[in-house]
Parts: C-alpha cells; structure tokens; sequence
C-alpha cells in the first residue's frame, strides 16, 4: 500500500474505524483524566473530600468547588471547540467519581475498614451537568465561565445536602453535643489525622447568623468562574497541535 | 550471541514471575508505628507517660478496655518542637481497629484538642471498643501541632470474634437510635446511585453517535453549528432544569425529614485539670552523663539530697517509655510491656537508704538493649542531644517520689 492510499476500503469500513477510534480515544480520554482529575483533587480537596467531620458549612462548601472546577473546564476547552462536544464536564466528574468511589471501597473500607458511610465521595456532578448544559446553549467561554461557575459553586451544597444531613443530626455524648458526623470522627480513629487539623468552622463569615452555607457557596461560585477562565485557557493550550508539523491548529 | 541473549531474557523474565509469585505466598502484616523512628530527643523529652495500666490483653468484638495513666508534659520541652498548645490525645493503633468510645483528660472527656501547660502531669484514661479481630500494638498518643504526633509505649492486644458482629449503637438528641456503622449508608448509595444514572444518560445522549473524526472534519470546516441540532439543544435545557428541580426538591425533602439539624462542632479546650503528684522532698543534680554506645548503657552521676523525714531508694528510672528497674528496690506488677521493661537495668553504685538531711553521689546505669532496640542511642545524632527523664524514689513504707531529669549527654564511642 503506497501512502497515498486510504487505510480503508468502503464507507462502511471508514465507519466502522471512526467508531473504533471513537471507543479508543474516549478510553484513554477517560482514564487519563480519571488519573489526573483524582490526584489533583486528593492533593487540593483532600480531607475535605474524605472525611464527613470535615465537611462543613463554610470550608467544604467552599474549597470543593473551586478546586474541582479545574479540569472539567479544561476537558471543556478541548472537546467544545474541537469536536462540539458538550460532555467535558460531565465526563471529567464521573471518572474522578469512579476513582474516587474505587478507592474510598477499595482503601479506605476495604484496606483500612474506615466505614463507607464516613469517608463517600462529594457529589460534584449536578454542577458539572449544568456546566456543560451552558456550554452547549451559549457557545461561548465567557458565558460558561460566569454563569456555569458561579452555579456550579452554588449547586454544591444542596446538591449534597441530601447525603450529608442525616450525619448532621446532634448527639449528646458523655456531657457535649456534636453531630454524628463528629462522633463518626472521633469514634474512627485517624492515627495521622488529629481533630487539630480539622478545618471545619473557621472564618469571619458570621454576618448572616447561623445562614453561612449560601455566603460560601456564592464565595466558591465566585472564586469558581476565575478558576474556570484559568483552567479553560489550559486546555486550550493543551488541546493545541502546533507540534504535529504542517498542522495548523 | 543472540541466542544465549534470548535466553538471558526468558530466564529472567521465568524469574521475575517466580519472585513475583512467591512474594505473593508471604505478606507479612506491617503492625508497626513508627515508633523507633521518631527522633530520641522528642520521646525523651516532650511527653513522659508513666503508670500506663491496658487493662486487657484480649477482647471479644464489640467488648471494652482502657488504656489509662499520667503524662508529664516535660518542662524542658525542646525548642524545635512547637510547644503543646494546641494538642490531641490519640491512640497508637493500625486504623479503627478499635473504635474510640471515650477519652479523658483529668475527668474531661477530650473529643477535641487541647492546650497543655509545660511542666504538669495529668491523668488520662481512652476508653476502646474492639471492632476488628487480630493482633494489634495499642499505643498512648499524643498528637501535637507544629510537634506531629508523639507516640508512648505500645502493648500488643488481641481482639477476638468477628468484625460483621460489630455494632455501634448511639441515640440521637431526636430520640432515634441507630447503628453508626452502618448509619445512612443506604441514603449515599442511593443519591449517587441517582446522579451518576443521570450523568451516565447524558453522556450516553451523546456518545452514542460518532464523536471524534467526524466532528473534527466537520469543526475544522466551518460547519460546527450544525452539530448541535435544536433537539440536542431541548435535551440539554431539560437535563439542566432537571437538574436543578431535584437538587431543590431533595434538598427540601431533606429538610423536612431532618428538620433538626446542627453544624460540625470544633473549638480548643483549655484549662484541663492538672494532677497533683506529691510535693518531691529528694533534690537530684546531674553532675553528668554518658552514653557507652559499646556498652548499651547510659551512665549518670548524679547528687541527690534527701529533705525529708524518710530514708529513699532510687529505683526507676523512666525515659522515652522505657522503665529501667532496680529490683531490690522496685519491682513491675502492672504487666509492662516486657520489651520496655529492663527489671534490672538500673544499677545504682550505693544504693543504700538515702537518710533525711543526706547528701550522696552516686553513679547510675541505665543498661539494656532497648536502648538499641528501641534507637534511644539516636539521642546522639539528634540536633539537641540531651537526655532527660524521670527518676522514682521509694521510701521504705512504700511511698513514691517522682524527680525529672535533664542534661546534656556526651556519648563515650571505646
């Protein structure tokens, strides 16, 4: 075969081999960012991510959604203006979710026998869908990053609330109320993680009372749409194929 | 040449998954903590646990033990250390093999941090509640900030029956009882179970058409608006609100079904009781001190003044958890760990009754193997190497005197 002939034969077969490359390609797509996504986000949310005496009004709610807005806004960048895609998002939370619930069964149940109900994954997934829903009907970065940002910090919090407030029903233990979730931390016994390093419940976000979780959540939406901008021109960047000679990007 | 290559190559490799399989055979259990390897000058004088009681040495699932016993937070606390102002009273143990059902400092229960005072002794008691079957090394603990964690001695425990008998029982403020380690578990599955089947039909709804080449060629030629259809952009809107309305909704029927809720609860707790040791009438002034490496043993002159009305021995001598003994003066009845104890590690060059108003010097040894085994000889590499510790007297009605001692120590090499 010269190099000027085609590697198929009929449109069928053309078909089928788009559709292999399609299996391929989203495979390792997926894996990569399941790796990477996950190491990012252990290194950044960490904690806050592990541990339900951890997840609070104030820190979680705000830490989390910036810090995991990141590469679905960069898998965003490569599949929206490359291939009309609007899954990036979507794609990057579930495979950082499947990791994640790998390993918080596989290690921290299944290894170490911390309880699974002490140690799920957030649920970052209704932010990513609406991400990717605005990206689509808006066509447009800044748009996504304004708007799908500041929501994707704002879903954050009720969007897992439904899982996080049975574990905030008080308890009274030996003379002092704390949550279940409190007890569960201190039942759990972390040797390398002392209630010290808990950062839980610090901040002066105490003009609105008792209502803190929306001032964090806005916060995060805020601070959400920056790192959006920031990590969308990154995959941009990385989606580039200036390397590949003659090719222009 | 190629040939004995080519056999190089498959015999390592045939040994390689040899290795491989047989390390598969033997994996041994890593029970460790670390112990020996945290620095000698920071067991020797940050905490000094003494009168550590485990009160079992086997324990069913779901049965209690205690660890319980004073530390001393060591007045000459080394300055590369951050002082234990903000601190945790930890256990040593591989994961929640037990669970931590209580712990106190001085009668108050310690669920959080605490702010210890340099130079008090306080009592302490953890309160265990076996989970998880196997043999485990149960240490004392104490985590402190700018510090890292400062582990006390260790003693093996066994837990017998079976983990999937484990309960956990705990009665909310709302009057319901439930099953902490399984609580809410069934809610988690369920709610990721629910957005992940929704994230998965969004992604279906678009890879299940052709993705990359053709919509690359299709991008790359001006015609990327015709690859979002109006139907794709309908589907999208109702992902996207329906997204939202379950969020509200659940987040309401939340509400509603656990209408009292309260925030994660943290703080410091400060002014913990102290313990009042009894008023030490002997006075010790370390003249100095060597460590033999050769030898294994610490030697100390030391000039001890009685003030009181009694005649004294010296007969303990503590430091980093290890207990060196003179046993015509002392003897261990609380089933020590046996590789802490050195029951007749401690010899004293005249260790006659100490009269009151007397004024001796004497040459201590401390001798034994834990000083290897246990890398306490490390004190010499350390970046403040002095010793310290803590030295019990006995008079002869049995009452105790408890004396701390710090120096410099110089390390004798022949």
């Amino acid at each position: 075969m010269s190099a000027s002939q085609s590697a198929v034969r009929s449109r069928a077969e053309a078909v089928q081999v788009s559709r292999t490359f399609d299996w391929m390609i989203l495979f390792t797509l997926f894996t990569a960012v399941l790796g990477g996504y996950h190491i990012h986000y252990m290194l950044t949310g960490g904690d806050w991510d592990f541990w339900t005496d951890w997840k609070d009004r104030r820190l979680w709610v705000t830490v989390a959604p910036i810090v995991s807005i990141t590469f679905p806004a960069a898998v965003q960048a490569c599949l929206w203006w490359r291939y009309r895609l609007p899954v990036g998002a979507t794609l990057s939370v579930v495979a950082l979710m499947i990791g994640e619930w790998i390993n918080r069964y596989m290690n921290f149940w299944g290894w170490t026998y911390f309880p699974v109900n002490i140690c799920f994954p957030s649920n970052l997934l209704p932010g990513a869908i609406v991400l990717d829903v605005i990206l689509m009907l808006g066509n447009s970065m800044t748009l996504t990053a304004v708007v799908g940002g500041l929501a994707y910090g704002l879903l954050f919090y009720p969007g897992n609330w439904p899982v996080i407030a049975p574990l905030h029903v008080p308890v009274e233990y030996n003379g002092m109320m704390m949550t279940l979730a409190d007890l569960q931390g201190y039942h759990y016994v972390r040797t390398g993680t002392p209630e010290y390093i808990r950062m839980v419940e610090k901040g002066t976000l105490r003009t609105f009372g008792k209502d803190v979780a929306p001032v964090s959540a806005f916060f995060s939406g805020f601070v959400s749409i920056i790192i959006y901008f920031l990590w969308h021109f990154f995959g941009r960047w990385f989606a580039k194929t200036d390397f590949i000679a003659d090719d222009a990007s | 040449m190629k040939i004995i290559k080519d056999k190089v190559a498959k015999l390592s490799f045939v040994a390689l998954l040899i290795t491989m399989t047989a390390a598969m055979f033997y994996a041994p259990t890593a029970s460790a903590h670390g112990e020996k390897s945290q620095a000698a000058f920071m067991r020797m004088r940050t905490i000094h646990w003494f009168d550590l009681n485990w009160s079992k040495e086997e324990v069913p699932v779901n049965d209690t033990m205690t660890i319980s016993g004073k530390f001393l937070v060591f007045a000459g606390w080394p300055e590369t250390v951050d002082k234990p102002e903000v601190s945790f009273l930890n256990v040593g143990i591989p994961g929640p093999v037990f669970i931590r059902a209580g712990s106190w400092i001085g009668g108050q229960l310690v669920p959080r941090s605490v702010s210890l005072e340099l130079g008090e002794v306080y009592e302490f008691k953890v309160l265990l509640k076996a989970r998880r079957p196997g043999d485990w090394h149960v240490h004392s603990m104490m985590n402190v900030q700018g510090g890292g964690p400062i582990i006390g001695p260790g003693k093996w425990v066994t837990i017998t029956g079976s983990m999937s008998e484990f309960v956990n029982p705990v009665t909310t403020l709302t009057g319901q009882t439930i099953n902490l380690e399984t609580y809410a578990l069934d809610n988690v599955y369920f709610w990721h179970a629910v957005w992940f089947a929704i994230a998965f039909a969004w992604l279906l709804f678009w890879i299940k058409r052709p993705m990359f080449v053709p919509r690359h060629i299709a991008v790359s030629t001006g015609k990327a608006d015709t690859l979002i259809s109006a139907g794709d952009k309908k589907v999208g809107m109702v992902f996207a609100v329906g997204t939202m309305v379950i969020v509200a909704a659940s987040m309401g029927a939340t509400n509603e079904k656990y209408p009292v809720t309260t925030p994660l609860q943290a703080g410091l707790l400060r002014g913990m009781k102290t313990y009042q040791m009894p008023e030490s009438t002997v006075s010790v002034k370390v003249d100095d001190a060597t460590y033999r490496v050769p030898g294994r043993a610490m030697q100390m002159t030391l000039t001890i003044t009685n003030n009181g009305d009694s005649p004294v021995r010296l007969g303990e001598f503590n430091t980093a958890g290890v207990r060196f003994l003179d046993p015509a003066v002392h003897e261990d009845e609380t089933s020590y760990p046996d590789d802490l104890l050195a029951e007749e590690g401690l010899t004293v060059s005249d260790n006659s009754p100490l009269a009151p108003g007397e004024t001796r010097t004497v040459e201590v040894t401390a001798s034994d193997a834990a000083w290897e085994v246990y890398r306490l000889a490390d004190l010499i590499y350390d970046p403040d190497s002095r010793f310290a510790g803590l030295l019990f007297f006995w008079d002869e009605n049995g009452t105790r005197q408890m004396v701390t001692v710090d120096a410099p120590l110089i390390p004798s090499f022949i």
